[in-house]
């Protein structure tokens, strides 16, 4: 029902959106069959997070971060699965992405390592803009809402054995080993970001990495860096981007997700759709598309250009992980209080008009309203809070290096923000591209 | 090898009166007998010129220099496509770098002794929790960061290193 429901739901957001397509045909004397319900999406949740994250002397509850629940079985099998909850839903990276202490003992037994040239497990290392995560490659047949890939490749983090040390390799990048579900603020992660693998061309010259660098991993550990190809159809090697695995629905996503009072807003939900122009609940309607670099790209991919107070800042993207605006304006008053260090703190609401361009020169209105984190925060306990952002620094600097506007989840409240994968064409455009 | 710098074939004088900014010129390979020379042990921030060498090797990279009017430009290109530029005043001393591409490249090398530093800039906040880019705020080191995965930038500079006349503005 709930699924019915949904697909009911997802026919108003067509409707709402002006998309055209499919709809009701009414007038018809005739008696049609209903289609079958439409299965490609799932749904997003963005509340506390798990309940790992709000234990123990570095307690916490998240803020807007959001989640969705994804099935893993061993590889064959329809028994011996579990559905995990809390995956945060980013579209700033590729891969799925679970930590081992989540899963069961069964289920992890029968999950089998994917293995190199020389017969040893693989074991990766993938960075994010904190930190670094490391663990092994295993395989398992992957489902979520109604869509599923057999056999795909993920990253189990914080393994044990081999994997339970990161090479210098991995964490000499600099930042904090994400090693834990409190560190990370997440059960897992699922990335649909713009490109269909994780490491695409830089992983398969000898030595080489990107996002992800993948080892060989003998029972003494892993130190060898070793190339993988960037298939999206089995036999993978890099993690693919889910969505460009399935056997349909597979260029892209859309985050819908409601708007949200300013104060604030206890928990939301919204849904994850799977595919661009696939189907009649997902169509491109007039969402405005901006296309945006590739992985040759020099800066890398993803990037779009914001024009933010007279300047152009051409490494900027639309991230459902960051869980706030990110960019430098040393003219907004920084929050002050403890544990608000680098927040923008400004004396009432204000207006903000950043644009975006894409490299296709279509622009958008990135306008938003930002809020004081301090007073948003403070003796509430809401997940879904908008207007909150931040400097990419702790503290500011009256400097205007930084080339980069990020759009986190808030930018996402009350729009269908489409991520649409390289190389896969969406609503008869080509990817990779953002649209809003 | 310090003593060597000069024996590098980058370009001085005439291209100074292009523009007070950092110019673009063609780039000059260096030596490769030179850099084969060069001592590893040493990292390119607060080095000098031999720890540029040093990092080429560690990062097997490609270099370019090029000569602005108050400092030089070693620009590093990597096996996969990432840039990293480091920046020498007139001294030879590297007082900044920057990088761009899929991913933060190897900052232990780069950062050198200011790694250790950088890593306890940047702990894990305990409380609310954002995953918020590493950085570095103090009068002689500063790095700002950013980017997703498949796309990071970042510089590091010593302000107080830094020649006379160079600003932030002019790191790429």
């Amino acid at each position: 029902m709930i699924r019915r429901f949904l697909a009911m739901s997802a026919l108003l957001f067509l409707t709402a959106c002006g998309g055209g397509g499919g709809g009701g045909g009414g007038g018809s004397t005739t008696v049609t069959p209903p289609p079958p319900p439409l299965t490609n999406f799932a749904t997003i949740t963005v509340d506390d997070g798990p309940a790992a994250l709000n234990t123990g002397p570095n307690a916490y509850t998240q803020d807007d971060v959001a989640y969705v629940s994804v099935t893993l079985c061993a590889p064959g099998s329809t028994t011996n699965c579990q559905t995990i909850d809390h995956v945060q839903v980013d579209t700033g990276s590729v891969g799925l992405r679970i930590f081992q202490s989540v899963l069961n003992t069964s289920l992890l037994a029968a999950l089998p390592n994917q293995t190199d040239s020389s017969a040893n497990p693989v074991g990766e290392c993938y960075g994010y803009v904190d930190g670094y995560v490391f663990g092994s490659v295993r395989s398992a047949d992957f489902s979520v809402g109604g869509e599923s890939v057999s056999n795909m490749p993920f990253q189990l983090m914080a393994d044990t054995g081999q994997f339970a040390n990161p090479p210098a390799s991995c964490s000499s990048g600099g930042g904090t080993n994400l090693n834990t579900v409190q560190a990370f603020g997440a059960n897992g992660i699922i990335g649909l970001g713009v490109t269909p693998t994780d490491c695409g061309a830089q992983c398969q010259t000898a030595g080489g990495y990107g996002a992800a660098i993948y080892y060989d991993c003998p029972t003494a550990g892993c130190s060898t860096i070793i190339t993988r190809n960037s298939s999206t159809a089995a036999p993978f090697q890099q993690l693919p981007n889910p969505v460009a695995a399935f056997a349909v629905d597979n260029n892209g996503v859309i985050v819908s997700l409601p708007s949200v009072p300013a104060a604030g807003q206890a928990t939301l939900t919204g849904t994850l759709y799977f595919g661009i122009g696939t189907q009649t609940n997902n169509t491109l309607g007039a969402a405005t598309v901006l296309t945006t670099t590739t992985d040759q790209s020099p800066n890398g991919a993803g990037l779009v250009t914001a024009s933010y107070n007279n300047k152009s800042l051409g490494e900027s993207f639309i991230d459902s992980g960051s869980n706030l605006y990110l960019f430098v304006d040393s003219t907004i008053t920084q929050c002050t209080q403890s544990g608000f260090s680098g927040y923008y703190c400004p004396g009432g609401p204000l207006s903000l008009t950043p644009t975006l361009q894409g490299q296709n020169g279509q622009t958008a209105s990135a306008a938003f309203t930002l809020q004081n984190a301090q007073t948003q925060f403070n003796g509430n306990t809401f997940a879904a809070v908008p207007g909150i952002g931040g400097d990419t620094a702790v503290l500011e600097t009256s400097n205007s290096y930084p080339n980069s506007f990020d759009f986190g989840l808030p930018f996402f409240f009350g729009r269908n923000v489409y991520t649409a994968i390289e190389g896969r064409s969406a609503g008869a455009v080509s990817g990779p591209f953002f649209a809003y | 090898m310090p003593e060597n710098q000069n024996s590098t074939s980058i370009a001085h004088g005439p291209f100074n009166r292009l523009t007070p900014n950092l110019v673009r010129i063609a780039a000059l390979a260096v030596c490769a007998a030179w850099l084969a020379a060069a001592s590893p042990s040493h990292a390119a921030l607060g080095g000098g010129f031999d720890s540029v060498a040093a990092d080429r090797l560690h990062l097997s990279a490609k270099i370019a220099s090029a000569s602005a009017v108050t400092h030089t430009v070693h620009t590093l290109t990597l096996a996969n496509g990432s840039v990293v530029r480091e920046y020498a005043s007139p001294d030879g001393v590297v007082f900044a770098v920057s990088w761009h591409g899929a991913a933060r490249p190897d900052l232990r090398q780069l950062f050198g002794a200011y790694f250790d530093r950088f890593q306890t800039d940047n702990p894990l906040v305990s409380g609310r929790r954002t995953h918020r880019p590493l950085a570095a705020d103090h009068a002689d080191f500063v790095v700002r960061s950013g980017g997703h995965p498949g796309a990071s930038w970042g510089v590091a500079w010593l302000p107080l290193a830094a020649p006379a006349g160079f600003t932030v503005n002019d790191i790429q």
